[in-house]
C-alpha cells in the first residue's frame, strides 16, 4: 500500500477484521519493528524521513497513539500525572508542563478532574484521559485505533468532538481506525481502504472513493456510512453477505434495519427480583433490579458506561452471586448449579474476549468441553465466522486480531447452543462480514426458542435484533420496553463524571 | 482489604507522616529494623513496637482501627515464631540453663522462652513499623522520591509503579477466568491452570502497558520532572527524633 | 526504491538492553507475585501456622514460593538484572500491601534476587538450563535460610536449622526451579512470550 498525508489532514483507514489495521497503526507509531520484532518491507517516512532511522526516540517525539484499551494506556495514578507523564519524557521544562496539563484535559472536556484516580474514571473519560495524555506533547501525528470500541454513545460523541475539534486546528495530522464510520466519515479528508488480505483497495478523498469503490469495499465486508449503505442498497443489489441484518427470514427485507419475525413467546427462563450488587462496600452498581424473560425474547441491555450491564448480565447466569434479591435460571439458582449443569443451560460471552481464553490454541478453545456431537459442528460455525479452522486451529487465541478474538470468544459458547444466551458486547470490532455471519447464526438458535439477553453499545444491533430495551443507569433499570419505543439516551455526551464521589486531592 | 492499602486515605497521606519524604521514611525503618536485629531482650523491641503505633495514630494520622486491621496478622505470626524458638532454643539442651517446664522429651528452659518473646516481640516491631510506612505513603511519591533523592534509574521505578497500578486487575483477571471456566462446565474453581491463566493476561497486560510507555517516549533521553519531592527541615527532624528513640530503646535492652 | 530488512535478530550473546517491555514484564512477574506472596503469607501465618505448630519445618517446604520470581523474571526476560530486580519488586508489594515482616521484607527481596543474580551471572546469562535455575534456586533459599537465621530464628539449635535448610533447598529446586520451568513453557505455548529468546 502506499499514500501521502499532507499535515493536519485526517486519514480514516477501514478494512475487514483482521486486514492489518492494527498492524499499520503500530508500524505508523514506530513501534514495529524497532520494539516489537517483526519483518516489515517497503518504505515508512515520517516528515520526509524513514521511520526505521528515527528509531524509537525520534518517532515518539512526533506521535501520539491511542489504543482501544483505555485501562492499559494508563500509566499513573492521577490524571494529572498520567497526561504529564509524555512530557516528562521528552523533558518538558517543568513551568511548561505545568501550563500544557490542564490545557490539554480541558481540550477532551475533562478540565478540573486532575486530581482524580484514573483507574476510577468511566471507560469514556479513561478513553478521553487516553487521548489529552497522547496530545499533550503536540504531536505532528496522531494515531487512534478503535479508539470508540469501549464507548458509550455518549463517550463516543465526546471523543469524537475532541477529534473534530483537533481536526479543525490543523495542528495535527490525524489516522483512525474505525469500523463503523458513521461519526469519523465526516471528518476524514482522506480514506484509506484495505480487502481482506491486507491490500490497498483504493485511497483518496471520502466521495471519490465512495463513488469508486464502494460496492467493492461493502463486498469486503467493511462498513460504510448508513446513509451511503441505504444508497447502494437502492441502486443495485449488493452481495448477499453485504445485504446486512437478520432480515432475510423476517417479513420486512432486508433494508439494514429489519429484525427477525416475530418471536415465539415461551415459557419463563429467567427470572430475577429485587438485584442488589456491589464490588466494594457501600459502593452498589446493580440496585434493586426486577426483571422475567420468557424463551424467544430478545432483550438488549443498554446504559451508560459502568451502569452495570456486565455486572447485571453475570448475576443472571448465576456468575456472581446478588447481595440481595434472587435469580432464577430455569427454576433452578444459578448460582448453585454445578458448572456442567449450568453450562448447558446457560451461556456468557465475557465483554473482554482475552480475559475468558483457557487454552493455547483455536481449536482446543472452541472445543473446551464439549460432546463429541457439538465437536462435529465445530468446523463449520467456525468457518461461517470466518475462522476456518485449517487456517485458524493451531493459532494461538492471544494473537489474533480483536475482531477475531471478538468471533471466537463467541463461538466458544455459540457452539453449545444454550437456552439462555447472555452476550456482552457482541458486535464490538466486528466488519459488515462478521456481523452478518453473528446475526444469521443468532437468527436460527433463537428461532428455536433460545432467550438472548445482549448487553450493547451497538444501536444499529439492538435495532436489528432487539425486541425489547432495558436501560440502566447508575445500576438502576431506567426504561424497560419494546425496542420501537426506546429512544437512545445522549447522556454522557457531556463528559460529565459517572464515576462516585470521590475525593480531590490538593 | 486490599483497597485500603492501594489507596491511602487523605487524613494518612496529609499527615505530618505522609509529608515526610518516603525516602527518609524508608530508611528509618531500615535502620530500627538493624536496630531490632542487634538486640535478643524483650525490652528493645516492646517499647519501639509501641512508639510505632502511637505514631502512626497521632502523627500519621491512622485510624486506630485501621493500623489495628492491619497489624492482626501480626499476633499469630509472632507467636508463631516465639514458639519454634522456644521449643527448639539452643539452652534447651544446656544443662547448665534453668529448666521452666519438662513435658516428656521437650525441656523449655527460662532463657529459651525468655528469647522467644523476644523474637516475637521483634516480628511485632518490625510489623508495626512496616504497617505505619505502608499506609502513610503514597506509592506515586514513594516512586518520585527514590527517584529524585535515591537516585534510582528512572525506567525501573516508573516501569514498576506502572505495574503495581494493575493490582485491582489481577483480582478482576482472576474472577473472570474462574467464570469463564465455570460457564464453559469446567469444575474445580481453584484449577492450578488458574495460575498459567493469569500470568499470561498479566503479561498480555504489560506488553500493552509498554507500548503505551513506549508511544509517550518512555526511557528516549533525559526526563523532566513535573512532581519534585525535595528535602525538608521536617525530614531532617524526623531521622533525628528516630535515631534518638531508637539509642533510647535499645539503651533500655542494656540497662539493669 | 523498496527496502526489505528484518527486525533486529536476537543475536548468540545475551543483550544487555533493557527495552521498556523488558521493564515492564519484569516488574509485572514481580507485582502478581508480589500479590501471591501477601496470599501465602496470610497463609503461612495463620492455617498452616497452626495446622504445623508442632512439626514446624515442614511448614520450610512450602518456603520458595517466596523465591520463585527471582528465577522465572530472568528465564522469560534473559537480562541482567532480571532476579534481583523481580524479586525486590515483589516483596516491596508485598510489604506494601501488608506482610507481617513489613520493611524486612526488602532486606531479603534484596538478599534472595541477589543470590539467585549471581548464580545467572556466573553462567554469563548464557545457560537456562534447568542445573542452573536450579542452582540459583538453592542460592536463593540459602541467602534465605542466613537472613531469617540471623533475624527470626537467632535462639533455636543448629539441628533445626539444618532441617530447616534442607526443606528450603528441597522446596527451592522442585517450586522454583521445576515451577518456573513448567509456567516458562506453558507461556510460550500460549504466544504470550513472542519477541523474548528461548
Ligand atoms: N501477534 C501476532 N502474531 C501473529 N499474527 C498476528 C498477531 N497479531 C495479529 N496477527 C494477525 O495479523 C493479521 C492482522 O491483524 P491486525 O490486528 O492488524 O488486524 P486488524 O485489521 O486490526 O483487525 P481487527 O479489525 O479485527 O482489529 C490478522 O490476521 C491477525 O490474525
Ligand atoms: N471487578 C470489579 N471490582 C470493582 N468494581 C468493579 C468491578 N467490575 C466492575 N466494577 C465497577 O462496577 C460498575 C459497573 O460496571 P459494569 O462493568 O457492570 O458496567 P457496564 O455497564 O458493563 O459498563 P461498560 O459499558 O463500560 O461495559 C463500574 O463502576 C465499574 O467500575
Ligand atoms: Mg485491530
Ligand atoms: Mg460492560
Amino acid at each position: 500500500m502506499s499514500f501521502d498525508l499532507e499535515p493536519g489532514s485526517a486519514l480514516l483507514v477501514v478494512g475487514p477484521s483482521g486486514s492489518g489495521k492494527s498492524t499499520l497503526a503500530l508500524a505508523l507509531a514506530g513501534l514495529i519493528p524497532n520494539e516489537i520484532p517483526a519483518t516489515v518491507s517497503g518504505q515508512l517516512a515520517l516528515d520526509g524521513r524513514e521511520i526505521r532511522e528515527l528509531g524509537p526516540v525520534g518517532v515518539a517525539a512526533r506521535v501520539g497513539l491511542v489504543l482501544q484499551d483505555p485501562s492499559a494506556q494508563l500509566v499513573m495514578d492521577r490524571v494529572e500525572d498520567d497526561v504529564a507523564f509524555g512530557l516528562e519524557n521528552r523533558a518538558w521544562a517543568p513551568s511548561a508542563m505545568r501550563d500544557r496539563v490542564p490545557d490539554a484535559l480541558a481540550g477532551v472536556g475533562l478540565g478540573g478532574l486532575e486530581r482524580r484516580r484514573s483507574r476510577r474514571l468511566s471507560g469514556g473519560q479513561q478513553q478521553r484521559l487516553a487521548l489529552a495524555g497522547a496530545l499533550a506533547p503536540r504531536p505532528g501525528l496522531l494515531i487512534l485505533d478503535e479508539p470508540t470500541a469501549n464507548l458509550d454513545p455518549g463517550g463516543t460523541a465526546a471523543l469524537m468532538a475532541a477529534l473534530t475539534e483537533l481536526h479543525g486546528s490543523r495542528t495535527t495530522t490525524i489516522v483512525l481506525i474505525e469500523h463503523r464510520v458513521d461519526q469519523a466519515w465526516p471528518l476524514a479528508d482522506l480514506i484509506l481502504a484495505l480487502d481482506a488480505d491486507g491490500q490497498q483497495l483504493d485511497a483518496g478523498p471520502p466521495a471519490a472513493v465512495a463513488a469508486r469503490s464502494g460496492a467493492r469495499m461493502a463486498a469486503a465486508g467493511t462498513w460504510l456510512p448508513t446513509a451511503l449503505e441505504r444508497e447502494l442498497a437502492g441502486s443495485r443489489p449488493l452481495t448477499e453477505s453485504a445485504a446486512g441484518s437478520l432480515g432475510a427470514g423476517g417479513p420486512s427485507g432486508s433494508d439494514g434495519t429489519s429484525r427477525p419475525g416475530t418471536p415465539i413467546r415461551g415459557a419463563e427462563v429467567v427470572r430475577a427480583t429485587d438485584l442488589r450488587f456491589a464490588f466494594e462496600l457501600g459502593r452498589p452498581v446493580v440496585r434493586d433490579v426486577s426483571l422475567a424473560a420468557t424463551e424467544g425474547e430478545r432483550i438488549a441491555l443498554v446504559g451508560a458506561n459502568g451502569s452495570g450491564k456486565s455486572t447485571l448480565g453475570r448475576l443472571l447466569v448465576g456468575l456472581l452471586r446478588p447481595d440481595r434479591g434472587t435469580v432464577t435460571l430455569d427454576g433452578a439458582d444459578p448460582a448453585r448449579l454445578a458448572a456442567a449443569d449450568l453450562a448447558r443451560r446457560a451461556g456468557y460471552v465475557f465483554q473482554d474476549p482475552e480475559r475468558q481464553f483457557l487454552a493455547e490454541r483455536v481449536e482446543d478453545e472452541v472445543t473446551l468441553g464439549l460432546t463429541p456431537a457439538e465437536v462435529a459442528r465445530v468446523p463449520e460455525l467456525m468457518s461461517r465466522l470466518s475462522l476456518p479452522l485449517d487456517r485458524f486451529g493451531e493459532r494461538s487465541p492471544y494473537r489474533l486480531s480483536g475482531g477475531e478474538q471478538r468471533r471466537l470468544s463467541l463461538a466458544c459458547i455459540l457452539i453449545r447452543r444454550p437456552r439462555v444466551l447472555v452476550l456482552d458486547e457482541p458486535t464490538f470490532g466486528q466488519d459488515r462480514n462478521g456481523y452478518t455471519s453473528l446475526l444469521e447464526i443468532l437468527r436460527e438458535h433463537l428461532d428455536q426458542g433460545a432467550c438472548l439477553i445482549a448487553a450493547t453499545h451497538d444501536e444499529r444491533f439492538v435495532r436489528d435484533v432487539a425486541d425489547r430495551a432495558i436501560e440502566l443507569d447508575e445500576g438502576w433499570v431506567f426504561s424497560d420496553g419494546p425496542v420501537d419505543q426506546w429512544a437512545p439516551a445522549v447522556s454522557g455526551a457531556t463528559g460529565e463524571p459517572a464515576a462516585p464521589a470521590e475525593s480531590a486531592r490538593s | 482489604m486490599i483497597t485500603a492499602r492501594l489507596e491511602p486515605s487523605d487524613s494518612q497521606l496529609d499527615s505530618l507522616l505522609g509529608r515526610a519524604s518516603p525516602l527518609v521514611k524508608l530508611g528509618i525503618s531500615l535502620a530500627w529494623l538493624v536496630g531490632l536485629a542487634i538486640t535478643l531482650e524483650p525490652r528493645p523491641p516492646l517499647a519501639l513496637a509501641t512508639i510505632a503505633f502511637a505514631a502512626g495514630i497521632t502523627v500519621g494520622g491512622i485510624r486506630p482501627r485501621i493500623l489495628l486491621g492491619a497489624v492482626a496478622p501480626l499476633w499469630l505470626a509472632a507467636v508463631g515464631i516465639g514458639t519454634f524458638n522456644a521449643l527448639f532454643s539452643v539452652s534447651n539442651v544446656d544443662p547448665a540453663a534453668a529448666e521452666l517446664l519438662r513435658l516428656g522429651p521437650i525441656r523449655l528452659t527460662i532463657e529459651g522462652v525468655t528469647n522467644g518473646v523476644a523474637l516475637a516481640l521483634r516480628v511485632v516491631a518490625i510489623g508495626c513499623v512496616g504497617a505505619v510506612f505502608a499506609l502513610t505513603t503514597d506509592p506515586t511519591r514513594l516512586t518520585d522520591s527514590l527517584v529524585q533523592q535515591g537516585r534510582m534509574p528512572a525506567r525501573f521505578a516508573y516501569g514498576a509503579l506502572a505495574a503495581y497500578g494493575a493490582i485491582p486487575r489481577f483480582g478482576e483477571d482472576l474472577a473472570t477466568l474462574r467464570q469463564a471456566r465455570r460457564i464453559r462446565g469446567l469444575g474445580g474453581s481453584w484449577h492450578p491452570r488458574l495460575l498459567v491463566g493469569l500470568l499470561v493476561l498479566a503479561i498480555r497486560h504489560g506488553d500493552r502497558m509498554a507500548l503505551s510507555m513506549d508511544a509517550r517516549a518512555f526511557g528516549s533521553g533525559p526526563r523532566t520532572r513535573y512532581r519534585e519531592v525535595r528535602w525538608q527541615l521536617l525530614d531532617l527532624a524526623l531521622a533525628v527524633v528516630s535515631a534518638v528513640l531508637l539509642a533510647a530503646a535499645l539503651w533500655l535492652g542494656v540497662a539493669r | 526504491m523498496t527496502t526489505t530488512f528484518d527486525s533486529p535478530v536476537l543475536s548468540a550473546g545475551p543483550d544487555t538492553r533493557w527495552r521498556t517491555r523488558d521493564i515492564v514484564i519484569a516488574a509485572v512477574i514481580g507485582v502478581a507475585f508480589g500479590v501471591v506472596f501477601w496470599a501465602w503469607g496470610v497463609i503461612w501465618n495463620g492455617p498452616l501456622e497452626v495446622a504445623l505448630a508442632f512439626a514446624p519445618p515442614l511448614k520450610d517446604l512450602g518456603y520458595a514460593v517466596w523465591l520463585v520470581p527471582a528465577v522465572l523474571a530472568p528465564l522469560i526476560i534473559r537480562k541482567p538484572g532480571a532476579a534481583l530486580f523481580a524479586e525486590m519488586v515483589a516483596a516491596g508489594v508485598s510489604a506494601f500491601l501488608g506482610s507481617v515482616w513489613g520493611v524486612d521484607t526488602l532486606l531479603s527481596g534484596f538478599v534472595q534476587g541477589a543470590a539467585a543474580e549471581l548464580v545467572f551471572a556466573f553462567a554469563l546469562y548464557r545457560s537456562w538450563a534447568f542445573p542452573v535455575l536450579a542452582m540459583a534456586a538453592v542460592a536463593s533459599a540459602a541467602a534465605a535460610w542466613i537472613h531469617d537465621w540471623a533475624l527470626y530464628y537467632a535462639d533455636a539449635a543448629l539441628e533445626i536449622q539444618v532441617v530447616r535448610g534442607v526443606a528450603m533447598a528441597i522446596s527451592a529446586v522442585v517450586i522454583v526451579a521445576g515451577g518456573s520451568l513448567a509456567l516458562h513453557r506453558s507461556l510460550k505455548r500460549a504466544g504470550v512470550l513472542e519477541g523474548f529468546p528461548d
